[in-house]
């Protein structure tokens, strides 16, 4: 999950015009205990790993689905700079339990942005979670991210 | 997120003008980067690679604002332990740069006892010498205790 995926075939096709949002096909993903527990363990976070941390979600945006096509909208000569973050949440995400994944993207310019938003869903379409994600685009030789 | 019908705010509930902390994270040195690189899959090279951070005119690697970010759900836990957080938002505004650390703070902007409990917060992380570096706000509701 934290290689650098290069993009994949189906979301090779969906690279839009600037401006134009991309929509993923649905993503299902599963919380493994493990992965959770060590999200906990390097966030400060206490306790036994029965929970799901606030920001886990974060996590699925280094699928290859998802990363792949965040790196594509970046381009070459760009640092993705994190500006923004936010997580609503319905409901509380479970250890082990199975969601879907609805994923959408779009660039903008002048200054150059790339927005993510993420719905975290159950199988059966029970809406528990959504997050927003801003990176700011800074071309790499100008000068000092802030 | 709703609510159980009927949710009480405890004697205890927090008002308006609450002060939250101050509590310190970090400080988080490189290793704890590549730690994090590792459970969130956020392996920018900015965050893990000396070069790339010089490359963008950084004197270090920054610490990833998400693993910044992460450390609100503990503070807000550790301040009270009957709180669900409903929404979190946040602009990271300056980096912290591998191995320096953050103090956070809160204060209870908003309370409703009823109905259904909810404390609106408005956090801040700040870094080394006191500038702020994250501004965030969440909304938090009352989880009654169980067991």
């Amino acid at each position: 999950m934290t290689a650098l995926d290069p993009v994949q075939d189906g979301a090779a096709g969906l690279v839009p015009e600037p401006g134009e949002a991309v929509r993923l096909p649905a993503i299902r993903v599963r919380i493994d205990p493990d992965e959770a527990a060590g999200f906990l363990r390097e966030t400060g976070g206490t306790g036994t790993g029965d929970f799901v941390p606030l920001t886990f979600p974060f996590r699925w945006l280094a699928l290859p689905e998802i990363r792949g096509l965040i790196l594509q909208l970046i381009g070459e000569g760009f640092l993705p700079v994190h500006e923004a973050q936010s997580f609503v949440y319905e409901k509380s995400l479970r250890i082990g339990a199975e969601y879907v994944l609805s994923v959408e993207i779009f660039r903008k310019e002048n200054p150059s942005r790339l927005t993510l938003k993420m719905t975290v869903s159950t199988g059966e379409g029970e809406i528990c979670a959504h997050l927003e994600t801003t990176l700011r685009l800074v071309r790499l030789s100008a000068g000092t991210p802030s | 997120m709703t609510q159980a019908e009927g949710d009480k705010a405890p004697l205890d509930w927090p008002k308006a003008g609450d002060e939250i902390g101050p509590r310190d994270f970090g400080p988080f040195e490189q290793d704890a980067l590549v730690r994090y690189a590792a459970v969130s899959g956020d392996d920018n090279p900015l965050h893990l690679d000396p070069e790339a951070a010089k490359a963008a005119g950084l004197a270090k690697p920054p610490v990833h604002g998400m693993l910044m970010l992460s450390c609100f759900e503990p503070f807000i836990m550790g301040w009270r332990n009957d709180l669900f957080i409903a929404r979190l938002s946040a602009k990271f505004l300056r980096p912290v740069l591998a191995g320096e650390g953050i103090r956070l703070l809160g204060r209870v902007l908003r309370s409703r006892a009823d109905p259904g409990p909810e404390l609106i917060l408005r956090l801040t992380a700040c870094g080394p010498g006191g500038g702020l570096v994250i501004l965030a706000e969440a909304a938090v509701l009352h989880r009654p205790q169980t067991g």
